[in-house]
């Protein structure tokens, strides 16, 4: 693959402060300043990722709501207009397709916005389902930059330019308001654990980057007083690793279902049929071989993905996600263990390198919800 | 590398004094510092292609990552090293350091037997930032043969070969 790399609006600004890297089919930054300070700027105070490699689809038409209730597995029905749900959509075995954010944006529309490496696949397989439904899928990534602003000061950074009062957007509510003069779209959402928001800015391309650039000018101007870093992925990953959320292609992917991955609370068995749905019910009768657990290290050394758990020398499962946790200064993971072994606390071994290394099993979030994340204590 | 400068402030200064430091060496001699592209290649050390260097101290070696290695990994969050009495053998991996994100493998500049370790970097591997020349150093060697010398690179050619990074 030696075609070039896509690039996003900010290219210019990740060129000159970032050091960049290929992720999907993009260029990006993995970092800035560093993974560290950018990770303890988002935990402390607020940060700002570039997110416009991210797929987004605008699903819209007369049956989008009863289309969504089919190939996803959260329950469409429930969502407001101006709201958002986390959400995945599965195969006919169960297997996780993607995992997304859905916004409904007003009756019979929606915003879809998943991984960035399942663009192509995710479209497709959503206008492969659609044939018998009135429905439009239309990809609006390419006219739309997006940036994340995260962090217990991502409110307050945005007040300072927003045309309207954030504190009325409520966690996971969304809506319009003008920044820098230019309309945009937020929703209170993330991939950190912390509060923020998710800034679209739309009617922009890489080619006419200029509200994009415009709009993450003023939002960096208006954290200067909160410290505001620019953030790359790297930072992304520590964050959402220790908040425990899911990586598509670490660790879920078509061969993980919701319930071994735990995060059931998106799938409502309930409701009509939908895809995936016989064998995620025939699955939660006979039980799941395997569970998504949290892992902190207990001695020295670095989990890494693929690095195998044991216990008392038998192989128990595998990392799916490991990295030192800028805040907790230790190793931390994410495995998927014999369902036996997934309740909290039990002490495991970690094969690094060939050495046991002690760790136990913790549940997510990873840190201290009381000092960190949205549901902190202020 | 342009990413690296936006350290700020704190950075700066203490490169200032670090410079200061680097005029003395642990022997007491005057080590030039020269720098390519704002990566420290100091005088009087010889230089690998796998980011490592020897400070040749009597019949001791002693050996470290450069500070090219370690801008390259920023953070480095974790260090793996041998125990004193290991042997070591040239071109062959020995331990491992890492950042947030990487492994990447610390490869033997030359053989030998290992006399001190620095337990220092195990505690506080940021030392490898902050101070690769210096307190930053991974090994003390008692080397196997010094003609292993020849298929490194003096400082001359490294910092040649910097340039071409």
């Amino acid at each position: 693959m030696s075609h070039e790399k896509a690039k996003t609006h900010l290219q210019g600004f990740h060129a000159e402060h970032g050091k960049l890297v290929a992720f999907a089919d993009f260029q990006m930054p993995i970092w800035y300043n560093g993974i560290i300070s950018e990770h303890l700027a988002v935990r402390n105070s607020v940060g700002i990722f570039d997110v416009t490699h991210m797929g987004r689809v605008l699903v819209s038409g007369k049956d989008s709501e009863r289309f969504l209730n089919y190939v996803i597995t959260n329950d469409v029905s429930t969502l407001q207009p101006l709201s958002a749900q986390y959400s995945v959509m599965c195969n006919e075995n169960g297997g996780i397709i993607d995992d997304f954010v859905l916004s409904k944006l007003e009756e019979n529309r929606f915003l879809m916005v998943y991984n960035s490496a399942n663009r192509t696949k995710n479209f497709s397989w959503l206008t492969k389902h659609a044939a018998r439904f009135q429905v439009e899928i239309e990809d609006v990534s390419e006219n739309m930059a997006m940036f994340a602003v995260q962090g217990p000061k991502a409110e307050q950074t945005l007040n300072e330019v927003s045309s309207r009062d954030l504190t009325e957007i409520k966690r996971f509510k969304c809506g319009w308001t003008e920044i820098a003069g230019l309309d945009v779209f937020l929703t209170r959402t993330g991939y950190t654990g912390e509060d923020g928001f998710e800034v679209f800015v739309p009617n922009t391309t890489v080619s006419k980057p200029k509200s994009a650039v415009k709009v993450w000018n003023t939002i960096l101007g208006a954290g200067e007083k909160f410290d505001i870093e620019p953030c790359g992925l790297g930072a992304r990953d520590t964050l959402r690793l220790e908040a425990g959320m899911c990586l598509y292609g670490n660790d879920i992917d078509e061969k993980t279902t919701p319930l071994e991955a735990r995060i059931i609370f998106v799938v409502k068995l309930h409701k009509a049929d939908f895809l995936g749905r016989e064998a995620l019910v025939k699955q939660k009768a006979e039980g799941v071989k395997r569970k998504r657990v949290g892992l902190k290290m207990l001695e020295p050394g670095i989990p890494r993905a693929g690095s195998e758990v044991l216990l008392g020398g038998r192989r128990i499962g595998n990392v799916t996600s490991g990295t030192f946790s800028p805040l907790l200064k230790i190793g931390v993971a994410m495995a998927y263990v014999e369902p036996d072994h997934a309740k909290p606390e039990e002490t495991v071994d970690v094969k690094i390198r060939n050495k046991s290394v002690k760790a136990k099993t913790v549940r997510f979030p990873l840190y201290d919800t009381e000092r960190y994340g949205y549901s902190r204590k202020k | 590398m342009e990413g690296m400068e936006s350290m700020g402030m704190h950075s700066q200064s203490f490169k200032t004094l670090r410079h200061l430091d680097n005029l003395l060496n642990t022997r007491g001699e005057i080590l030039n510092m020269v720098k390519v592209n704002d990566v420290e290649v100091p005088e009087g050390l010889y230089y690998t292609e796998d980011y490592s260097w020897v400070k040749i101290e009597g019949e001791k070696a002693r050996v470290g990552v450069t500070d090219y290695a370690q801008k390259q990994l920023r953070e480095i969050v974790y260090a793996e090293l041998p125990s004193e009495g290991d042997t070591i053998k040239q071109k062959e991996p020995y331990g491992t350091v890492e950042s947030v994100k990487a492994v990447s493998d610390l490869i033997a500049p030359l053989s030998g037997k290992i006399e001190q370790v620095n337990g220092e970097v195990s505690n506080s591997p940021e030392l490898l930032n902050e101070d690769p020349y210096e307190k930053g150093w991974l090994l003390v060697i008692a080397p196997d043969n010094l003609d292993e010398l020849k298929s490194i690179m003096d400082h001359a050619k490294a910092v040649e070969w910097h340039k071409s990074l």
